[in-house]
Formats: structure tokens, sequence, C-alpha cells
């Protein structure tokens, strides 16, 4: 990278901070035993149907969001976390509180640890916790598989043989934010903090203990035209299966509070994706990577004008085609739709790319 | 290689160029985003994303943060002008961000060694780009032979619009310039009349992909819209109608409308450009929205430097002043300015006599101002020459007399009703202040100004140190009444006064109120001096000699004033108006630009000018196609027509 690319990342990180601002300080207190939110839905657990839980505790939240470096420009899931870090007895009990949502389920079950950060980072959930969590959820024979997520530098050879240990046969899945392939995208328009080999480590570390991936990839970061988002969003899946991922998870930009993209939405400079380019990207991925890998994707605030969206009559069509693809892995749900936006949103990708000029008419109200 | 020729003639900063590419050659203006092999369309296509669009000159645009591998670059083809990549723009991030992705284009140039050839660049400027970088970077691009620059446009013709048009302001002159984004197609005269040689079509081509028919005012959905509108367009009316066919046949037909209607808009400003009216068609389109009208009279206020430097001095035809967006037009407000700044009374002057304007020009040739002399020759007899005559009007401000034939005050046309504005009200006192504090604080000034005249005279009247006296009492100037009354303040006046007796100077008195208004002043006295014999009549021709040898003539028709090379010679010491020639002797009858060692900065398009050869000789006289910074930048073109020359 040149100076001045690097001056384009400090920028970056600066107003990362500076949009993020006193939000991180004036977070909510929460009761420290409760976690920030749990649910159970269906889900498919190998060949069976089961009931899954996801817990997002209740943390001090990411470090890379809390410290100097600012955090992802897209990201304040940070603000679902407390502003004093939960003790490690407080944090096994937000565990129990959240697992009473399965109380009488049947086997087999799912079990997600998310927190708004790692949970594989010991600032952020002791050891001791992390210990006691995995040693409950190792005691529940009706639970088949476990989630977790975390950033790559937290994924250790010696973390992850605990895991495996402790969980014994139970499936795993680790869910890693690579968010985009592209060295320069990830760290000027993301501020991601790791590069790609990071990541690629980590899943090779993982698959080592039989630990399975769960890449997330990001449609449409800021900075990129919408056939940027496209382009990156084809190549990140390519080379996330190429790299040995199980599962890549489709994630379109959703605007959320205190955050760069937010600022730059505001002013007209930014649009989440259109619904087409999420659609395009599973449709080209799903006949290119092949079996061995499930691509899901579960927009957040589809068809808002935060989340990604299309003209507002298609929206809803095409957000339903996208979670069946999810559910079924079959890219023939994908295909047949139309719109009157299409030949629009064809037109942005040409245009945008040599105007620069980000077009969004229901902003500017054109 | 690719080369930007600029073609003779201006219309403010307005040119047409010749866009010369390998294989092809593009007149400018031109519109981009074409597919089809039309002419004054580019196309636009980006590397190693879309096809190149084939039968027409093209535009490559490089993709925002790739790396540009050596195997990229060699998909480049060895034709197109090449934009650099950036990002899309960020007003959030600011100054400091737009400064570093224009040096990343810097770096990025730098680094392709001879995989990018530097002509055929067009480096992108973010709207943010603080104005002290963009002054230093540019001269960088400009050394490695890079000669254009992209400007985006949101079109909403605001804050943002603006500062990418100030930044395009300060390019090289010779520069070729882009205007990109969202250009709605009635945008395109002021776009071009402000110096943008390649505007962006993609709102037709978006419009079209939305199903929208774009018209000169405004736009209509299809087939939403409840009753479709009729066009005598081609593609229009191929179509019985437009709401029974399909999406893609729709889309194609609106293609068709929408660039035909960027076409229409295109041509009718080059045309306006050739016949010197561009910017009345600017002018007449800022009804176009209200953001039109706002954007063109702030920019006037913004960038008068910029557009005033390409403002010819000399016109023919008749220049409409119709609105608001006239009075402080390049030209209207730099008459003002010459006339505050050069025009010196005679000394002699004891009488100022204002006057309100006439509809016909120059005023002397109306009923109004015949009747004017007539009682004026009347009351003050042989003491005539005494009197210093200043019409009073809207929005020039005021006219001495002597230079009532000047650019434009003969040739100004505006809507008569009488009724001025606060505006023009407050334009007109403040030029008569100016102007009435260059007499003798003992003269005495006969308003004979009614109505909307007088409210200026009489908003001007706490600045005015002369004694007013006002011959109207509320009737018309030329009523009778007015007219005795003026006749008999004049006959008392020249008792009061004690006005001596005198011949008429006036034929002097225009030639050297003309050299001032044209030179400065000064020049005047120096080119039209005491030993000079002047003939000829004010509405013909006057002529000046010195010892039987011609100094220079006054043609009534333009209101100019010509040189020979003695006159040349007289003018040439107080350094005004000189173009620096890169030998000792002229060849043809055209100094080029290339040839231009020199030139003074003040020189505009239109003026007389003094070409002086490398033994500070004055070698020729002529009149300048270009302004004298133009003359210093650019590498082609010519840069003075030459009249009279050292054989």
């Amino acid at each position: 990278m040149d100076d001045f690319t690097d001056e384009l990342h400090r920028l970056v990180v600066e107003e990362t901070r500076s949009a993020r601002g006193a939000s991180i300080r004036k977070r909510p207190a929460r009761p420290a035993i409760m976690p920030a939110s749990a649910w159970t839905t269906e889900t498919r657990i190998s060949s069976e149907t089961g009931r899954a839980l996801s817990i997002v505790f209740s943390t001090i939240g990411c470090a890379h969001a809390r410290d100097a470096s600012g955090g992802c420009t897209m990201c304040s899931y940070l603000l679902d976390g407390t502003q004093r870090s939960p003790s490690s007895e407080e944090l096994q009990q937000q565990f129990t509180n959240a697992m009473s949502k399965l109380e009488g389920a049947p086997s087999p079950v799912s079990v997600k640890l998310y927190t708004s950060g790692s949970f594989l980072d010991p600032g952020e959930v002791p050891v001791s916790a992390r210990t006691a969590i995995l040693e409950m959820l190792a005691a529940d024979s009706r639970v088949r598989e476990v989630v977790l997520e975390s950033r790559p530098e937290y994924v250790s050879q010696e973390v992850m043989a605990e895991l495996r240990k402790s969980l014994g046969d139970k499936e795993i899945e680790l869910g890693i934010g690579l968010e985009s392939s592209n060295d320069l995208i990830r760290s000027i328009c993301i501020n991601k903090g790791f590069s790609a080999e990071d990541f690629h480590n980590a899943i090779e570390i993982a698959r080592s203990e039989g630990i399975g991936v769960r890449a997330y990839v990001l449609v449409k970061p800021p900075f990129l035209t919408e056939r940027d988002a496209l382009l990156d969003g084809i190549q990140t899946i390519r080379d996330v299966a190429a790299m040995g991922a199980t599962t890549i998870s489709v994630n379109p930009v959703n605007v959320q509070s205190y955050t760069l993209v937010e600022r730059l939405w505001s002013r007209g400079e930014y649009r989440p994706p259109w619904l087409w380019t999420v659609l395009e990207i599973l449709r080209q991925s799903s006949s290119s990577s092949g079996d061995s890998v499930r691509i899901v994707c579960d927009p957040v605030a589809a068809g808002r004008i935060r989340g990604t969206h299309n003209c507002g009559v298609c929206d809803e069509a095409v957000s339903q085609a996208i979670h069946e693809f999810s559910l079924v892995q079959d890219a023939s749900v994908l295909e047949g739709l139309d719109c009157s936006c299409l030949s629009e949103w064809e037109h942005v990708l040409e245009h945008e790319d040599s105007s620069l000029l980000v077009h969004d008419h229901t902003l500017t109200g054109k | 290689m690719t080369e930007f020729l600029i073609n003779r003639g201006h219309d403010g900063p307005a040119r047409s160029g010749t866009l010369r590419l390998k294989s092809s050659t593009t007149s400018t203006p031109a519109l981009i985003g074409g597919t089809s092999s039309t002419d004054s369309i580019l196309g636009i296509w980006t590397l190693g994303r879309d096809s190149r669009p084939l039968s027409v000159p093209c535009i490559l645009a490089l993709p925002p943060l790739s790396d540009y591998t050596d195997s990229m670059l060699e998909l480049i083809r060895d034709d197109d002008p090449i934009l650099l990549p950036s990002l899309p723009s960020s007003s959030t991030l600011g100054p400091d961000f737009a400064a570093a992705l224009l040096n990343r284009q810097l770096v990025l140039l730098q680094n392709s060694g001879d995989m990018i050839e530097p002509s055929r660049v067009i480096v992108r400027i973010p709207p943010q780009v603080k104005h002290e970088l963009l002054d230093s970077i540019v001269p960088r691009f400009d050394e490695l032979g890079v000669r254009g620059a992209a400007f985006v446009f949101n079109g909403e013709l605001g804050p943002n619009d603006r500062d990418s048009l100030a930044l395009r302001s300060r390019l090289p002159r010779n520069w070729l310039t882009l205007a990109l984004g969202r250009i709605e197609p009635y945008a395109i005269p002021v776009f071009y009349y402000l110096g943008l040689d390649l505007i962006d079509a993609g709102r037709a081509l978006g419009a079209a992909a939305q199903g929208i028919r774009l018209w000169p005012r405004g736009y209509e959905s299809i087939p939403h819209s409840e009753e479709i509108r009729y066009c005598s367009c081609h593609a229009c009316s191929s179509q019985t109608n437009l709401a029974d066919i399909d999406r893609e046949a729709l889309q194609t037909v609106l293609v068709a409308h929408n660039m035909g209607l960027c076409r229409t808009f295109l041509s009718e400003s080059v045309n306006a450009a050739h016949l010197g009216q561009l910017r009345s068609l600017v002018e007449s389109m800022t009804h176009s929205s209200p953001a039109s009208a706002a954007f063109l009279r702030t920019v006037d206020k913004e960038l008068y430097t910029f557009t005033e430097e390409f403002t010819n001095t000399t016109g023919s035809g008749a220049l409409p002043l119709i609105g608001p967006e006239s009075y402080n037009s390049p030209v209207v407000r730099r008459f003002r300015e010459y006339v505050a700044s050069r025009y010196v009374p005679p000394s002699y002057k004891k009488l100022i006599l204002i006057l309100p304007c006439s509809a016909r020009k120059p005023y002397s040739d109306s009923k109004s101002h015949k009747l004017f002399r007539e009682v004026t020759d009347a009351g003050l007899g042989a003491s005539r020459f005494a009197v210093a005559e200043t019409i009073l009007t809207s929005p020039l401000g005021v006219i001495p007399r002597e230079l009532e034939r000047s650019y434009p005050a003969s040739f100004y046309d505006l809507p008569v009703t009488g009724d001025w504005d606060a505006e023009e009200t407050a334009i007109a006192a403040d030029a008569l202040s100016v102007h009435l504090a260059k007499f003798d604080k003992s003269a005495v000034v006969i308003a004979h100004v009614s109505g909307g005249y007088e409210d200026a005279v009489k908003a001007a009247e706490s600045r005015i140190q002369q004694s007013i006296i006002y011959t109207t009492s509320g009737q018309p100037a030329t009523s009778r009444e007015s007219l005795e009354s003026l006749g008999e303040t004049l006959k008392e006046l020249v008792d009061v006064l004690s006005l001596k007796s005198g011949r008429s100077l006036e034929n002097k008195e225009i030639l050297r109120a003309t050299a001032d208004f044209q030179f400065g002043s000064g020049s005047g006295e120096v080119l039209i001096p005491e030993n000079a014999s002047v003939w000829g009549k004010p509405y013909g021709m006057i002529v000046s000699r010195i010892e039987k040898e011609q100094t220079c003539a006054y043609v009534a028709a333009s209101g100019a004033l010509s040189l020979t090379l003695v006159g040349g010679r007289l003018v040439a010491p107080l350094e005004r108006y000189w173009v620096r020639f890169d030998g000792r002797r002229i060849k043809g009858g055209s100094v080029f630009a290339v040839g231009v060692l020199d030139a003074d900065p003040k020189i505009r398009p239109g003026d007389e000018v003094i070409v002086i050869g490398t033994d500070d000789e004055v070698i020729g006289v002529g009149r300048s196609e270009m302004s004298g910074i133009e003359m210093c930048e650019f590498e082609k073109g010519c840069a003075v027509s030459v009249r009279h020359k050292v054989d």
C-alpha cells in the first residue's frame, strides 16, 4: 500500500471513531444476569429438524470496536453490550437463563453462542465462564451442534483443542467475519483490522480440530459502487470457499446507528445494496462453489431504507427467494424474478462505476 | 496519444474544441454515455467490467480499488482516454480524504511506467478537494503531460455542484474538462457555458431505465402517467401508444427520446455560442427550476473572475438582459466596473446632466434623447461643452454619453416597464455615487429623471457631494413641463455658474473616454494628446492624427477604438494590453499562442492589443482571440488577429 492509501485508512479510522462517539459510554445498563437477547428457531441439524437456540451474551463488547482502531465502519453491535463487564458468574447465569428456553425441547438441539464481539476473547468472556458454559453444553446430550463467533486473533490451536476436548463429538462451527477477501476493501472500507491470511490461518487451525468455519461475507461496504460490491461479494465467496469454509453467510450492509456508514448514508453518500445485487451474488456463487459449502443469507432490514432494498414493489418477493435459497440451497429458486426496477439496477451498475456518483433516488426524493 | 485542441472563439468560458484520438476525432462539446455511433456522443466503459461499445470513440474508466497489474493494464486499448480511479465522493470524510484520493491517482500514474500514456489521462477531482491542494497538485499532473480532468455533479445545482465548478475554474485553461454524474438535460447549456467540454448523459439513460421520459421542463413517468404526452420526436412517434409496448421496447424508445433531448439542448447551446448568445440562452433557462436560477446567480457572484476572463469585450447583435439573472452577468458587471474604475471626466465639466435611458440604442438616436439634446443645446448655447451627460440605466448603472456606443451599452435590450426593483435601484445608485465623486464638488448635478430613475438618484443622494437639481417634478422626463423646466434650469445655471463659451470637444471626448475604457485611465491623454487633430462624426467614424499620421480610429458601429502601429507605440509605455511575441517580426495575419512569451493578464477576448517583439519594439496591433492567460498557457491556437504589423 502506498502512503496515500494508508492516509485513506487513517481518515476512515478517525471518522469511524468519531461516528461511534460517546455511544459506547452511554450504553444502557442491563441486568448482568440476562443475555442481551435469546431466541429459538426451527432449524436443520445435520439431516434432522430440531430447535436452535441463539444467545447473544451481554458483554463489554467487541475489543476491536472499543479500542483506538475504532471498529468496523458498518457495525454498532457493540451497543447491545453493557458498560460494565459482567463477571464470570454473571455470564454463566446469562447462559442458564437463556437455556431455559430449551426446556422440554427434544433432541437434537443447536446452541449458538454470540456476543457483540468475540466469544473466544478472554477479555470479553473470561476463560472460567467459557469453560463452565462449554461444560454445561457438553453435559446436555440433546445438544448436537454448537456455533460460536470470534475474530481470528482469538483462534489458537490451544483454544480449538479445548473446544474439541470439552464438546467431544458434537458438531462445532466457528463464525468468523472475513467480510471481504480484498485487502484494500477490508482495510479502507471496513477497517476490519486483520488480514486475509489471519483468517485463512484460523480456518486451518479450526479444521485441524474438526471444527467447521462459517465465514461472514459483507455485501457493499462503504465507498464501493454497486458493481464493486457485486464483484467483491462474488470473489470473496469464491475465495472463502477455496480456503475451506464450511458455511458462507452473506450479509448485506444495513445502516446501523453511530457508524461511519450511517454518516455517509444520511448525506446521500451511501446506499445499502440492492436486493438484486444480493440475489446475483447468490446466483453466481451457488453455481461456482459446489456442494461442499452452504451459502446462507438472512438480510437484516431487507426492503427497508436502512437495509438492502430494491424499488419497494419487488422487495418482498426477492427477499423471500433469498430466504428460500438459504433453506433449500437450490439456485433455481433465485431464477425467474422480474421487476421494472431491474433495468434501473443494471444502469446503476454501469453508471456508478464511471461517474462515481452514489445513485439513490429514494434518499434525494427524485 | 490524445490531443485536445481548442478552436478559435469564446462565449464565456464555453469553447469548442477537437478531441483527437489515435483513430478518431470528436468535436466538443459532446455528450458522454452513448453506445451508438452518432455525432457528439462518446461512449464510456469500465475496464474489466463492461464490454467496450463498438464503433464510437470511448472513454475508459479504471475501476476503483483494484490492483493494476501489468496484465490488466495491457487490456487498455491504445486509443481511449483513461479516467483514473478514485472512490465515490464523500463530504463526510472531508478534504483530507479527497486529497489522498487525488494523490493516489498521481502515484498510480507515476508508478505505471509507460503502461499509461499521460496525454490520455483524465484525473478525477473529488469535490471536497481544497483549492490550495488542487493548485499545487495540478501542475504535477500537467508536467507529466496530463491534459484532462473530470468533476462530479449530483445534479442538485447546490453547494456540492458549485464546489465542483469552483474547482473546474482553477484548472489550466487548455485542459479537457468532463462533467460526470447526474446532469439534467436542461442544465446542459449552463454546464457548457461554464466551460465543461464533455457532459455525462447518464441521467438521460438512467431515466429511460426507470421508465421516465424527460422533457425540457420536468419529466413524465410512463406508463404511470395518466395521459401520455404528445411527442414529435422520431423515437416516440414511431409508437402508437407508449403504454402498450413492453418494457424493453419502452426503454429503447426512452433512451432515444431522452438522448435526443440532450442532443437538442447541446446543439442549441453550440449554436448560441457561435452567435455569442450562449449567456442569454443560459439566462433564459434559469426558469427551468428555482435551483437553476439560484445556481446561476450564485455562480455569477462566486466565480466572476473565472467567467469574466473568457467573456468577450466586443460583440455584435442584441444582448437581451431580461431579468435579475442579468444584473451580474460578467459582461454587465464588467461594464459597470470599467466605467467606475477607468472613466475620467474632463476637468472642464461644470454640470452633470443625468438622463434616463431609452429603448433605442445608441441613446442619441432615440426620440427622447433628440428632445433632450434640443433643450440642452438651447439652454446652454455656447457653454454646452461644460455639461457632462450621464445616462442612468439598469442594469449597466451609469453610461457617460461618450461611451454610449461601447459594448454592451449600445447593444443591450431589456423589458422597459418603468418599475425598478430594489436590486436595480441599488446597482444604479452605487454606480451613480461612484461616478459623481469623480467630478468637482462645485459642479451641479441636474437630475432630469422620474420614476425608478429618480428613486435611484434619491437612493444615492446621501453619497453625492454636489448640489442636485431635480427638473421633472414627478412628470415623465419627455413631458413638455419637464423639458421646459430643464431648459430654464440650464439657462439659469449658465448665469449662476458664469459658464464660459467654448467649442464642442465631443469627438475628442469620445476618443479619450473610449481609450480610457479600453486601455485604462490615462490612456486617452496619451493616445489623443493636445496636439492631436481629430476628425469625424460620432455616428460614423472618428479618426485621430498626429502630424498627419493616424494613431487610432473610432468606429461608431462597434463603439470601439482600433490602433495603428503609431498609436500602439504611444500606448505601449503604459504597459497595458501587451502581448510579448517570441520573434522580431510577425509572419502572416495571426500571432499564435505558441509564439506568445507573456501577455497582460488583463487581456480579454475581443480586446485591442499591442504586440511587442523580442527587441522591445511594437511590431503589431490587433484583436485578441483569447484571454491573456490563455495566450500564455495554450500551446496552440490563434492568440491575436493582427490588423497592422511592422513589415
